[in-house]
């Protein structure tokens, strides 16, 4: 079995975490475009979203736990635990009726929303359905790859470490042995790969390297890719803005002078960004032992699908420069 | 009286709220150290501030979690700060209201409780909440700041105590508790056929030993809350009163806003008060002075000389343009459909960490100053 450095997308499985606003959805879409772009046949599911990765791939979100075709070979699902839930009750309850009476029902609806740890399971179990799925018609699996879009780290904790709580709680019945198959596909290195998002500054930092942490020591699940996105990467040097700065003093002329200090005001904001950047990637770097990116970050007015597409782009050579290689000793 | 300021003079409670990431935190030290410095007695509930803010508080050291201490930085010990504990928020809520050290324990060394608390809905959020009520009935305080706890969508912070009473609701917990330690799960099967069926494959889905363990947990449980629905209700009327006003705080960006739209529409459907919203990380349009790229990068070139720095320096200042007028626009939009007497601020993006007094002071002159290009007919009275 081949790093992930080197054939990220021989993993079936590849779980996208991080803290809340650092970008998960973009990097999740992004990494389902390359996937995607070297044939993988790719779902994208995003947990608990509100269909902005569909939004991010150009497309409108479909129905929630339905596959949305988003372009050739990639298709994008919104996930939530009630509605896994009721379409795994579907499967096991074939009647109609019941199922009719068991929905309505107050008790039904108070038990999903309290229940702990109901919805997370479930969710966690169609994505392994998902990962698992055999397509009927053709005898193959449907997705080579799918990327989960989790949600913000303390909640993804939560989804990850689920399996093994109900693992322990309920050993000895169907839950307990459905949980298993779960674990095993959850910290299987040949089928797995948990993959962080973080930006350059404290806190992002601060939750990577715990979430970091708990993976290993507590999920024992396989680590992926880091990607450090909005990395500001322009640098000025102090000493050319301050030479900058006095030729401004010696202009007379007000216009060329306002706009000089704004243009110079920006260039310090910059500098100020590119510096703080590298102080935290340098302690990502000493911290964190995972093959690890730096996404530009994106100047755009409006951050849309063509932004994303930049972005894949921008990661392909680290990404792809080996999944190609993998790609030439053909596809599983 | 400008921005802020005039929410710190009519409200006791102030809530910030918003999705992870935008800068709660800071928004909310930032808002308690005005109120302490205009000489009013305050306290600000934290959740998770960064490690050096924390220092600045004095709330990381050991043994201070629950508990208010002076921030010795503001001068007259006008400023408490408290920093809640995240994961412990269920052990503490069993601690403190078991009824006996039995039922404590009985319910802590529960398997099922032990390995699925943290995934319990809401305990934190009640906790804060709780802890609000404490501190607004002890009279100690004149202003209350509270920093809201990460959660997945900024109402979550609301529904909480309303989902925590629905899951502790009596009915609910009898129908756990009672068929096993009364007749039994068994005989439930004979009631009617859906319930049968239904039983069936609960003992088949989480073996007969785990629903004893579920059983015996809801039983602990249901002493454990008497009078929880009354002081849910408690909870919301302060939280309803004039006396408690929402800041929301968000950043500029798409999601965030769509998130912070709904907001703002479920907090006036559960007749609360949203009096405020902070853009917090705000890139602006510099003017440029109507200048057009081709001359700034002309006009660059003459005063600095060097054409590749001229040309670095014009095209970064072009891209910060671009990230201004994308803010602007979406803030424009946002701020339409707000209701006409909530005020809006705009902290800008800094390229610091906010990790001491000044720093929060820093901020002080965009939170209690009027956002730019606020029209005069929104200015509220």
């Amino acid at each position: 079995m081949k790093s992930v450095r080197d054939a990220l997308f021989d993993r079936r499985l590849l779980i996208v975490v991080g803290k809340g606003g650092v970008g998960k959805t973009t990097m999740a879409c992004a990494l389902g475009l390359l996937a995607a772009q070297v044939g993988k046949r790719t779902l994208l599911v995003e947990v608990d979203g509100a269909g902005r990765a569909a939004y991010l791939l150009g497309v409108q979100p479909g129905e929630i736990g339905k596959a949305r075709p988003a372009r050739e070979s990639l298709s994008v699902m919104s996930l939530d635990g009630s509605a896994a839930l009721a379409e795994y009750l579907e499967m096991v309850v074939p009647v109609k009726r019941v199922l009719q009476a068991v929905f309505s029902s107050r008790i039904y609806q108070y038990f999903v929303a309290a229940a702990p740890g109901l919805k997370e399971l479930m969710t966690i179990g169609k994505i392994w359905y998902e990962a698992e799925r055999i397509d009927e018609t053709t005898g193959e699996r449907s997705w080579d790859v799918v990327v989960v879009d989790a949600p913000a780290t303390g909640h993804s904790m939560q989804y990850l470490g689920m399996p093994h709580a109900a693992h322990e709680v309920f050993r000895s019945g169907l839950v307990g042995r459905e949980s298993q198959r779960l674990i095993d596909l959850l910290t299987d290195p040949e089928r797995t790969a948990v993959n962080l998002v973080t930006t350059a500054e404290e806190m992002p930092v601060n939750e990577t390297l715990e979430m970091y942490q708990r993976v290993r020591e507590e999920l024992h699940m396989p680590l992926g890719w880091l990607f450090v996105n909005r990395t500001h990467q322009t640098s000025f040097d102090e000493a050319e803005l301050e030479r900058v700065q006095q030729r401004l003093a010696k202009s007379h002329d007000a216009r060329e002078r306002a706009i000089t200090e704004e243009v110079l005001k920006r260039a310090r904001e910059e500098a100020g960004w590119t510096v703080i950047n590298r102080t935290y990637l340098a302690r990502l770097a000493r911290e964190v032992d995972m093959p690890t990116v730096e996404v530009p970050f994106s100047f755009a007015e409006e951050f849309g699908a063509e932004q994303v597409r930049a972005i894949a782009s921008a990661i392909e050579p680290a990404i792809l420069g080996s999944a190609r290689r993998g790609k030439r000793h053909g596809r599983s | 009286m400008v921005g802020l300021d005039e929410i710190l003079r009519r409200h006791r409670v102030i809530i910030c709220a918003g999705s992870g990431g935008v800068g709660k935190t800071t928004t909310a030290a930032s808002v308690a150290a005005r109120a302490a410095l205009s000489g009013k007695r305050t306290i600000v509930m934290t959740i998770d501030p960064a490690k050096r803010l924390a220092d600045a508080l004095g709330v990381r050291a050991l043994g201070n979690i629950g508990a208010a201490v002076t921030v010795d930085a503001v001068p007259g010990g006008k400023l408490s700060a408290m920093m809640l504990d995240q994961k412990g928020a269920w052990d503490e809520m069993v601690e403190r209201h078991a009824p006996s050290p039995e039922i404590r324990d009985r319910i802590l060394q529960n398997t099922f409780y032990r390995h699925l608390s943290e995934s319990f809905a809401g305990s934190q959020e009640y906790m804060a909440i709780e802890q609000l009520c404490e501190l607004h009935a002890s009279g100690l305080y004149d202003v209350i700041v509270v920093d809201t706890p990460p959660t997945r969508h900024a109402l979550d912070f609301l529904e909480a105590p309303q989902r925590l009473a629905d899951f502790l609701d009596r009915k609910v917990v009898k129908w756990f508790v009672k068929p096993y330690f009364s007749a039994g799960w068994a005989t439930m099967r004979f009631v009617n056929r859906t319930v049968g069926f239904l039983f069936r494959r609960l003992e088949d889905a989480t073996g007969i030993s785990a629903l004893v363990e579920v059983s015996e947990f809801f039983t602990a449980m249901s002493g454990l809350f008497e009078g929880f629905e009354p002081r849910v209700h408690r909870v919301y009327e302060l939280l309803r009163s004039q006396e408690t006003a929402f800041v929301l705080v968000a950043a500029p960006d798409e999601p965030v806003l769509a998130e912070a739209e709904y907001f703002c529409r479920q907090v006036h459907d559960l007749d609360m008060q949203l009096r405020a919203v902070v853009f917090n990380r705000v890139h602006r349009e510099l003017s440029g002075k109507g200048a057009q790229p081709a001359d700034i990068r002309e006009l660059m070139q003459r005063v600095v000389g060097d054409t590749g720095l001229a040309k670095r320096m014009a095209e970064n200042f072009d891209r910060y343009e671009a990230l201004g007028r994308g803010d602007g626009l979406r803030m424009e939009a946002f701020r339409r459909q707000l209701r006409k007497d909530v005020r809006v601020v705009e902290v800008p993006n800094f390229n610091t960490d906010v990790h001491n007094l000044e720093g929060l002071q820093a901020m002080h002159a965009y939170l209690f100053a009027t956002a730019p290009g606020l029209p005069s007919d929104a200015a509220p009275r």
